[in-house]
């Protein structure tokens, strides 16, 4: 269980962290989104007692870290900026690790084979690959069997297959009662993994809220046909919000069978019908784009310049580029 | 506790750089060992360069030239805590140990004993090769006359109390390279500079205590430079060992680490 309690965090005049409130519940995989910049990592920070906040409260198990008697053992971190000694071995790393807090050395050779480093354990950490260091950060968080996990852009770095394997891993914690707390940037990941989603900017809390409720609500239908205006009339008709462009249309409050019949009603034409973004996906775009040097974010206007829809058939320029 | 220090010992022995550091400090002693075997009663221009070695100074010299290679235990000392922030292992230091004082307690220890360790060892070799010059060259063989368990021991003790300066510089000054260069600029050249200038200033500098306790008041220039007894030598130079070691706690225990 982890909460945090109007978390704030100054850095001179930079509020890094700004009255932030949330909670990590057992048994889920929470993720932490926010845009780069966000506030993210300094919050685990806080969390793990490397970083004294401002003001607030940032709770493991209902104390703070550094009041745990054996850490370790109760909380497993992996954190980006975390690193290794490039002349040390991974073995050797986490043989420090294991010293330090008291554990039983053989913790080493499991934690090892369960992140896939064995045959690697004794090289020495200069050759490793970001992937595998993930891994190695990963190995040192599990080190001493926590409840509760705190993990840092674990993905970074990762092949596709490494990718997978810590989806598994992570939902295989969470299914035998763990917290987990997961930080990312990169949206289909989280999306993929956990159950429910916390999103920052600009060190505020922007949502807080079960991953189903944002996949799930406000999709948008994204419909081409030659013919629009009709088409259009039919949607609304059947209780849907349509905004038109040409001859492109966003149809809200249907289902694609719902526009479907209406185009079969009306002798339409259909080239495209597909779902846009998810809601998650939206707010998500919006935060990124409304950061301070990203680009700007035209307000109002139907789907913004980083549009990535499969379909996007040389669609003929709507402006934006000046 | 016991963990930590032994975590510690184990950060140190796991990587190859304090072999390194007992490469230069042995190789930095001996060198100065043999200049010393090599002009000891030698002529030059009618002037003797550094007394016989039947003149029980020189003996001293001979056996004081380990205390050479106490940079070296230094610069490892500074490596102990700025290598932690340079390849950010401080941030799973702290994780396993949040309680920082205890950290850094545990380094305090480790790095005394180490260093006492790699004292011993900058001693015996400097022993290995001076007892036999001595013997060769027709001086006293005795490893009990002439102060010789005083300047052994105090070598051995001021290896270890300068890993703790190390630490405490290192906390201080954080980035690797700059801790290194103020290290090796204050020992070879500000200290020799005030020793030399202002004696009676440089006596109570770090290389003023190592002076004391390795009874080597007068090898160079001329006459006696102004020297504590050997007990405020090794007093003096606690003090710096413990003055730095609280540097190294204070400047540590609050600080964020991001």
């Amino acid at each position: 269980m982890i909460s945090v309690e109007g978390l704030t965090k100054h850095f001179g005049p930079v509020r890094a962290v700004d009255g932030l409130s949330f909670t990590a519940r057992p048994g889920m995989v929470t993720g932490f989104l926010g845009p780069n910049g966000a506030g993210k990592t300094t919050t685990l920070r806080m969390l793990l007692g490397l970083v004294t906040p401002t003001s607030g409260r940032a709770l493991v198990n209902g104390r703070p870290y550094a009041e745990l008697d054996r850490p370790v053992t109760e909380v497993g971190a992996a954190l980006e900026a975390t690193g290794f000694h490039p002349g040390r071995s991974a073995r050797d790393h986490l043989r420090i690790a294991c010293t330090a807090a008291g554990l039983p050395e053989r913790r080493v050779d499991t934690v090892l084979e369960r992140t896939g480093l064995t045959t690697a354990a004794d090289r020495r950490v200069i050759g490793y690959s970001l992937g595998m260091r993930q891994r190695l950060a990963l190995a040192t968080a599990i080190l001493g069997e926590p409840r509760v996990l705190i993990l840092d852009e674990p993905a970074n770095g990762l092949d596709p297959a490494g990718v997978h394997w810590l989806r598994s891993l992570l939902r295989h914690l969470a299914e035998e009662g763990c917290t987990v707390l997961v930080s990312s940037h990169v949206l289909p990941e989280v999306e993929q993994t956990a159950d429910h989603v916390v999103i920052v900017a600009h060190g505020r809390l922007v949502r807080d809220a079960p991953l189903a409720e944002l996949v799930g609500a406000g999709g948008e239908l994204r419909v081409r046909t030659e013919q629009a205006g009709e088409l259009a009339v039919a949607l609304e008709n059947a209780g849907g919000r349509v905004r038109r462009e040409d001859d492109r249309l966003w149809v809200t409050g249907l289902e694609p069978e719902d526009v479907g019949r209406a185009a079969l009603d009306t002798r339409a034409v259909l080239t495209e019908l597909g779902r846009e973004r998810s809601a998650l996906e939206k707010i998500f775009l919006e935060l990124t784009m409304a950061e301070p040097d990203g680009p700007p974010a035209p307000p109002g206007t139907g789907p913004g310049p980083e549009e990535t829809g499969p379909e996007k058939v040389g669609a003929p320029g709507k402006g934006g580029q000046s | 506790m016991i963990n930590l220090v032994r975590a510690e010992l184990l950060k140190i022995r796991s990587t190859r750089m304090w072999l390194g550091m007992l490469a230069l400090s042995l190789g930095f002693s001996l060198m100065g060992l043999a200049v010393y075997v090599a002009l000891s009663g030698v002529e030059m221009d009618g002037d003797m360069a550094i007394p016989p070695v039947t003149d029980p100074q020189t003996v001293r010299a001979f056996y004081a030239s380990a205390s050479g290679g106490v940079l070296f235990m230094m610069i490892l000392g500074i490596m102990g805590i700025t290598g932690e922030y340079r390849h950010q292992t401080i941030s799973g230091t702290f994780l396993v140990t949040p309680v920082r004082g205890r950290v850094l307690a545990a380094k305090l220890i480790s790095y005394f004993l180490f260093g006492a360790g790699f004292g011993l060892a900058t001693v015996l070799a400097t022993v290995a090769v001076a007892l036999p010059a001595l013997a060769i060259k027709g001086g006293s063989t005795s490893l009990l006359d002439h102060d010789v368990p005083l300047i052994l021991g105090g070598t051995v003790l001021a290896m270890a109390l300068y890993a703790l300066v190390g630490l405490g510089l290192g906390a201080l000054i954080r980035n690797q390279i700059a801790a290194i260069i103020v290290a090796v600029g204050w020992v070879q050249l500000v200290e020799g500079i005030v020793t030399v200038a202002l004696p009676q200033v440089g006596q109570w500098l770090p290389a003023g205590a190592v002076r004391a306790i390795t009874f080597t008041t007068s090898m160079f220039g001329p006459g006696e430079l102004d020297t504590l007894p050997a007990w405020g030598g090794v007093l003096l130079l606690v003090g710096y060992g413990l003055a730095f070691a609280a540097v190294a706690t204070v400047t540590t225990v609050r600080r964020d680490i991001t």
